[in-house]
């Protein structure tokens, strides 16, 4: 089967103003997202994610490069194309007045649905997205998890092949950011839909995406699974061990899980590829060495702060 | 094409745009209170003048047809306006629909709108200052309103390329647009007391056109030999001129990233 995705050489830049020189956004980007998986596109804000998913979802032009999306230009095919995909923004944005259930009827008969096609999908995703109790209240009193709610119900009512979730999580809190990754999962284990989604969230990119492609000031740095991502631009959890008598003679060369570490006087500074699996045992293996107890800090993958770190 | 799936879509938004004045009580003002008040006040003040009954008409059928136009290419103009205050342009445009559905739905409420405001200011004019909206016939009127409607399009759609290209900014322009157009067209007084330089403008604007054929009914002169044909012939030459103009803008947009810009 062919790519869901396939991205070459993509070009885009934005002018300021009349003789001001364009900016270039997306530069020779070059992309290729399998059928049936989660891609992430990762990067720190400015990095291009948004332009890079408005040009595959028809709401942008390109300036140069080539792009199918589904097999379909999305430049010459954006009609065919925009009936086979769909899009959440970060903030969800409907119109103030109508209810959750206007809106799902709204953009459902832009995507074609009528009569009881439209009444059952609608109810469909009401229930799905527990919005059944929420769905004569107008968009402006819901509050932001209900917004992202109903901004998730929408993109799943023309049944895409494709999806695009543009930092999907954000503003939601804790048990609805889980739920929403649950759901995220199960639409595609269950139903084979093809995700492409962006996030500064490293830990949800591990969790939800098969394969990353790392985006830094419009170009792709690196493109692959998490692991090896992460092994490769040594991203991955910061732990810092202290000793109160200076630190005993350690070497964590080939030790599994450590991408990187240093070590100071006092201190010992590791870069692991998951503190929550890797930490205990080594913890436990240096103990048995060594018979002072470090002081132990763990501050998880910081996307950005770990990218600045590592590229600058 | 499906024709029912294209009607739905269509439907859509006329759906949407009657949901959005039901709700918004200032959309029920705009056909009821600045109407009215237009009627009294213009009404009023040819009873002050002192104005015969054929002048008072003459002054009457420019209130009632502005009005109506005001009224009906105002779902148009605002159709994408609710977006841009909502910030939801985005999910329209990249939902598989064409500018015709937005336009057709938008401009079906317009019309509906427009009609009813004809009506209720109709009803008004007859009661309050004995003028009779009917005496032309129905053949007539309906050619007349047709012809109203056609402009209320030509400048709704104008509106819609200004929001396009500068969103909120354009909200303004709205209204004034319309009021621009309608003081050059001879709405309250004969395109002949305009300025010579100016009169020459309103030759090209086709409401000046339709208000003529509507006057000559009430016994106004009709200065132009064909004046439906050539009211006709600029409003649909207007309005694909218009559209064309509207689709260019949007061709823009797509590649300004202005869409983005009005979603944000």
């Amino acid at each position: 089967m062919p790519p869901a995705i396939v991205a070459q050489r993509l070009v885009k830049s934005f002018r300021a103003g009349f003789f001001k020189p364009g900016k270039e956004v997306l530069r020779q980007v070059d992309l290729r997202v399998p059928h049936g998986t989660i891609f992430g596109v990762l990067g720190p804000n400015g990095a291009g994610k948004t332009t890079l998913i408005s040009i595959l979802t028809t709401l942008l032009k390109p300036d140069g490069g080539t792009v199918s999306v589904l097999g379909l230009n999305p430049v010459k095919d954006a009609v065919r194309l925009r009936q086979r995909i769909n899009l959440a923004a970060s903030s969800a944005h409907f119109l103030w007045c109508l209810t959750v259930e206007e809106n799902l009827r709204f953009y459902g008969r832009l995507y074609g649905l009528s009569g009881r096609r439209l009444t059952a999908k609608v109810e469909e995703l009401l229930a799905l997205f527990e919005l059944v109790p929420h769905r004569r209240v107008t968009f402006e009193n819901l509050s932001t998890g209900l917004k992202q709610r109903l901004a998730l119900a929408k993109t799943l009512i023309n049944d895409p092949e494709l999806l695009f979730l543009d930092e999907p999580t954000t503003g939601l809190d804790p048990e609805m950011a889980r739920h929403l990754r649950e759901e995220i999962l199960r639409l595609n284990r269950d139903t084979g839909l093809t995700i492409l989604l962006t996030t500064h969230n490293l830990r949800e990119a591990e969790m939800l995406c098969r394969e990353v492609a790392f985006l830094k000031d419009g170009r792709i740095v690196a493109t692959g699974t998490i692991p090896d991502l992460q092994a490769r631009l040594r991203l991955g959890d910061r732990v810092w061990l202290s000793y109160k008598n200076g630190v005993p003679p350690l070497n964590f060369q080939d030790t599994p899980g450590v991408l990187s570490w240093t070590r100071g006087d006092s201190e010992v500074h590791l870069v692991l590829d998951r503190a929550e699996i890797r930490l205990a045992p080594l913890l436990t293996e240096i103990s048995r060495l060594f018979p002072e107890v470090p002081e132990v800090r763990v501050k998880e993958a910081d996307l950005e702060e770990l990218y600045h770190e590592l590229t600058h | 094409m499906n024709l029912l799936i294209e009607l739905n879509k269509i439907w859509a938004f006329a759906a949407r745009s009657l949901i959005v004045n039901r709700r918004n009580v200032f959309a029920v003002f705009e056909m009821l209170f600045w109407p009215g008040v237009s009627i009294f006040s213009v009404g009023l003040l040819t009873r002050f003048l002192k104005l015969d009954q054929e002048t008072v008409t003459f002054v009457l059928i420019g209130a009632v047809s502005m009005n109506t136009i005001q009224i009906a290419q105002l779902d148009l103009s605002y159709c994408l306006l609710y977006d841009v205050w909502s910030k939801s342009l985005r999910h329209e445009f990249m939902a598989p629909i064409r500018l015709g559905h937005l336009l057709g739905g938008a401009g079906l409420v317009g019309v509906l709108r427009g009609f009813l405001v004809f009506v209720i200011m109709g009803l008004l004019s007859t009661w309050l200052f004995d003028m009779d909206l009917t005496r032309p016939g129905l053949a007539a009127l309906t050619v007349f309103l047709t012809g109203m409607f056609l402009n209320a399009a030509i400048i709704g759609i104008l509106v819609l390329v200004l929001v396009l290209r500068f969103g909120h900014r354009a909200e303004v322009a709205a209204w004034a647009f319309s009021y621009l157009l309608l003081l050059l067209c001879g709405l309250y007084y004969p395109v002949s007391v305009l300025p010579p330089g100016i009169q020459e403008l309103a030759k090209f604007i086709p409401l000046t056109y339709f208000l003529e054929y509507f006057r000559h009914f009430y016994g106004f002169p009709l200065l132009s030999p064909h004046p439906l044909f050539y009211g006709y012939a600029q409003s649909v030459l207007y309005l694909l001129a218009s559209y064309g103009l509207l689709l260019l803008t949007l061709h823009s947009a797509r590649k300004r990233g202005i869409l983005l810009k009005l979603s944000e």
